[in-house]
């Protein structure tokens, strides 16, 4: 009992909850700070299923051999493609630099190894693609390579993630990804377009949802 | 049966015990974020980390950045520790512990 006459112990402006209440305590402030590091995440799943899911939608759709209901045209379908990219390329670096702000130190040479890793690996397969279309590659085949590489790309990076913070959501996405970028191309062009934005572009939406779901009930 | 550490033991140092348990060993959070993640006045944050510092539960790293100056905290290693011991004691009072 000596312990309660300590200065430390002197807070009389706080009232002393009991053991259930200051677990319940801890434990909802620890779920807090993991939710609002997460947020985030669902966003940049929201943001890249839309993205997948309309935006190959559209180039499906901007082919004569492609969506059997409606056509775009072409010069409609591939703008709409390319801004919804560019505009999730920048929300996601916006808010992956959210994620660990205020924080330094020893996890943060795995997240700027992590950040790295996207634009690193996006301009190698990037290379890759024109250096096969230099070698006579046909537009049809690079229809095939390039959303079927970048699928692969996102589907591996996530592995990396998944392993780097212990996360299960990015295993599961990643193995979604890896399987749905690998088969694409039996489908062919512009098949496998319908493909991505199903398989991917679905990936993405499930994963945000349950992400939700799961933060929800968490509170 | 343990007694609860009485540093531990006061909503608001639980409170922020509890959030920077959650940092990676040998990461460190700045001041306005923490502040941000815990809800708090500067004035109260500043109040209970000084407690916590006292006791040797935390680390206060004064850093720059550019011109301005930032302030850094973690846990430090017996914060850690006595954080950890402190959740057993209630999980223990409650026979919850495993």
């Amino acid at each position: 009992m000596d312990d309660n006459r300590t200065p430390a112990a002197a807070d009389l402006d706080e009232p002393i909850g009991d053991p259930r209440a200051m677990l319940a305590l801890l434990e909802s402030q620890q779920r807090e700070v993991l939710n609002a590091q997460q947020a985030p995440v669902i966003w940049m799943y929201f943001i890249w299923g839309i993205t997948w899911f309309v935006g190959f939608l559209a180039l499906w759709s901007g082919d004569a051999d492609g969506n059997p209901w409606f056509t775009i045209p072409a010069y409609v379908a591939t703008p709409v493609f390319i801004v919804m990219l560019v505009a999730s390329i920048v929300a996601s670096a916006v808010l992956g630099i959210r994620i660990n702000r205020g924080v330094r130190g020893a996890s943060v040479f795995s997240g700027a190894v992590y950040g790295i890793s996207w634009s690193a690996c996006g301009t190698a397969f990037a290379v890759l693609g024109t250096g096969l279309i230099s070698q006579g590659l046909s537009p049809e085949l690079a229809n095939l390579y390039f959303p079927a590489a970048y699928a692969l790309m996102c589907g591996t990076i996530y592995l990396g993630g998944a392993a780097l913070w212990r996360d299960v959501s990015q295993l599961v996405l990643g193995l979604v990804l890896l399987a749905v970028g690998a088969a694409s191309a039996f489908a062919g062009s512009p098949g496998n377009d319908l493909v991505l934005a199903i398989g991917v572009g679905g990936a993405f939406l499930i994963a945000a949802a349950a992400l939700t779901v799961r933060r929800r009930q968490g509170r | 049966m343990d007694e609860l550490d009485p540093v531990i033991h006061a909503s608001a140092r639980l409170k922020i015990t509890a959030t920077l348990a959650t940092l990676e060993v040998g990461d460190q959070i700045a001041f306005p974020r923490l502040q941000e993640l815990l809800g708090m006045t500067a004035g109260n944050l500043s109040t209970h980390l000084r407690k916590l510092e006292d006791a040797g539960y935390v680390d206060v790293i004064k850093s720059h950045q550019g011109r301005t100056p930032a302030t850094y905290l973690a846990l430090s290693r017996p914060g850690r520790r006595a954080f950890e011991d402190y959740r057993e004691a209630l999980r223990d009072l409650l026979g919850e512990s495993a």
